[in-house]
């Protein structure tokens, strides 16, 4: 399979960055990526998804657009109320016609999941879900103006067992831009590059993003092989 | 010399499409196998095999392409030992 003349000249200035090339670009046409959460904290990330060339985004957000989502970059003061999904996918879909954005879809398989839930306990189960199908994802965990990004690989340690448990949930600010973009871009690798990321932290605090290798508590049912023992 | 495994005509074609191009071009060959470019003179002939060299690939010959005067050259590459492809920094 070859990228298009079209999705070439689209994707130039990406396709030059050292050892990107043709095929990580095809691995982004060719992903089903299902992003949990749609809100102020998830929307540069969304953003940053269609820009790089993920060939199907579904949107998975039950919620309607709240004024403080227009703190984000996708909605305008007129989709308060309207569907999340719905008025992040006409936003979205004007970006890129290289993307297909719709609603996640009963039934749907993702490749890769973004995880921006509103809670721990929908972000736990998401990313759960994602880790079962061996599929990458990313959760974020914004807090204030930084955050945390979790980045797990196929069976690298899980979320149970590399999620924050020290306060944060404070409310994401404008600044949290910046962790939605580096969580984006995390999952972007993964997908165009599999095995090149390891299950791992970032932590963004005051601009400064640093980075930890993730461990698995001892027991955990992610060191095993989800799909071991399968009939 | 190795007879070339490719040619692509990069003269309509103007910064970066030149050498992102290229670059696909040569991700397609085999190491040790040439591609032959034709590329306008100036800033597409001077950067292109320059970029191409910096990754690892080797310049086999940069000469006027027949015909062209001092408008185009015929570059032929030589494409180097792949460096991880997909290994993103």
């Amino acid at each position: 399979m070859k990228l298009a003349d079209d999705r070439v000249a689209r994707f130039a200035r990406q396709l030059l960055v050292p050892a990107f090339g043709e095929l990580a670009q095809l691995r982004l046409q060719e992903a089903r990526v299902r992003a949990v959460g749609a809100g102020a904290a998830a929307s540069p990330a969304l953003v940053t998804l269609v820009q790089a060339g993920i060939g199907r985004l579904w949107l998975d957000d039950p919620e309607p657009v709240s004024p403080a989502d227009l703190a984000g970059w996708l909605f305008a003061p007129g989709d308060v109320g309207r569907s999340r999904a719905e008025a992040a996918r006409a936003a979205l879909s004007l970006l890129s016609r290289f993307a297909t954005v719709e609603p996640y879809p009963v039934g749907g398989v993702p490749t890769a999941t973004l995880v921006a839930a509103p809670s721990t306990a929908e972000a736990l189960i998401a990313a759960e879900v994602a880790r079962r199908a061996g599929a990458p994802h990313v959760v974020l965990e914004p807090d204030a103006d930084g955050g945390s990004i979790v980045s797990i690989p196929p069976r690298a340690p899980c979320y149970a067992c590399a999620r924050s448990t020290a306060g944060g949930g404070r409310p994401a600010l404008a600044a949290a831009a910046a962790l939605a973009a580096l969580g984006a871009a995390e999952l972007v690798q993964m997908i165009a590059a599999p095995g090149a990321i390891p299950g791992r932290r970032i932590e963004l605090v005051r601009g400064i993003a640093s980075a930890r290798p993730t461990s698995r508590l001892a027991g955990c049912v992610c060191g095993v092989d989800p799909r071991a023992g399968a009939a | 010399m190795i007879p070339p495994r490719a040619r692509l005509d990069l003269r309509p074609f103007a910064c970066p499409l030149t050498y992102v191009k290229a670059r696909i071009a040569l991700d397609r060959l085999a190491p040790g196998e040439v591609l032959e470019l034709w590329l306008s003179a100036g800033e597409p002939a001077e950067s292109v095999p320059r970029s191409a060299e910096e990754e690892g690939h080797r310049i086999v010959s940069i000469e006027a392409l027949a015909g062209e005067g001092e408008g185009a050259f015929r570059v032929l590459l030589e494409k180097g030992a792949p460096r991880g492809e997909g290994a993103l920094p």
